[in-house]
């Protein structure tokens, strides 16, 4: 089910706080964050954030076309390395 | 040929009517360069085999409707699922533009910031779907340099070297001990004034 139009998109607070910092006096330094569940703002857009993937930070550099979507989506926690090889698969 | 000569176009998602063709994905930005090619190297079992190409009509931006020669039948057709599609790096034409850049060419190259100046060299260039990162050795840490246009403008090929405007405070996520350590408290709740969230 969808979030409510009512409550608008969630974005950690804190996070928000010092995106707007950030805003007013100028200045684009890397946030640090691990609330990969928080919404892109347009606030957002320009600065960089290091999302917390479970095991290390991974660089976003926001634009606009990833307004809307969370954090998280831009910091995978897997790494597909392919499958084994069929013959492999179901041996006993 | 082995894949060090080679760079991956794509790769073959399933056959096309009974007649053996194939439908290539062709994992680049223009497939439509790629009308006119006249063979192609599939992976094989780890090895890169090359086949001739009859015919090739682009569909849909990024696939490609292919008749390989000798491969007439369905049964012939379906072996090749899955496998990965490759050209030699030959094949490939030189960028002048310094604002753009292959991510095979730059793997080795050395990183150059406009403020701290040298920092170390490429290693790697992981490609995901939603952005591409540079990975970069510097002081024994792989520090990851996201590409874009206002952090990577520019690549200076005559001296092997890459221009970066790293933003402040990234090279210091992965250098400090401490960055990985998650603070006490969620998202959500009041924490002290630290620098993460």
């Amino acid at each position: 089910m969808a979030r409510s139009l009512k409550k608008g998109p969630y974005i950690d607070f804190r996070l928000d706080n010092k995106v707007q910092a950030q805003n007013q006096s100028g200045k684009k330094s890397v946030i640090k964050t691990w609330s990969r569940r928080s919404m892109i703002s347009p606030d957002f857009v320009g600065h960089t954030f290091a999302v917390h993937n479970g095991n290390k930070f991974i660089p976003v550099y926001v634009t606009e076309n990833m307004v809307g979507h969370k954090l998280g989506e831009f910091a995978p926690t897997r790494n597909f390395r392919g499958h084994v090889a069929k013959k492999d698969k179901g041996k006993r | 040929m082995t894949k060090d000569d080679c760079y991956q176009v794509g790769h073959i998602t399933k056959t096309h009517g009974v007649n053996g063709e194939l439908v290539f994905f062709l994992d680049v930005d223009d497939a439509k360069e790629y009308a006119d090619i006249d063979s192609i190297l599939i992976e094989v079992k780890g090895q890169l085999t090359p086949y001739f190409i009859e015919s090739i009509s682009i569909v849909k931006g990024s696939r490609a409707i292919v008749a390989l020669e000798d491969v007439e039948t369905i049964e012939q057709a379906e072996r090749f699922i899955g496998s990965g599609l490759w050209l030699p790096l030959a094949n490939l034409e030189p960028i002048d533009d310094e604002t753009r850049f292959y991510f095979h060419e730059i793997i080795g190259f050395r990183v150059l910031d406009a403020e701290k100046g040298p920092l170390g060299t490429v290693t790697a260039v992981y490609t995901m779907a939603t952005q591409d990162l540079i990975a970069m050795d510097y002081a024994g840490h792989e520090v990851l340099i996201p590409i874009n246009s206002d952090i990577v403008p520019s690549v200076n090929r005559a001296q092997n070297q890459i221009n970066v405007v790293l933003p402040e405070g990234l090279l210091e996520i992965y250098t400090s001990d401490t960055g990985n350590d998650k603070p006490e408290v969620d998202g959500d709740e009041e924490a002290d004034d630290t620098d993460e969230d």
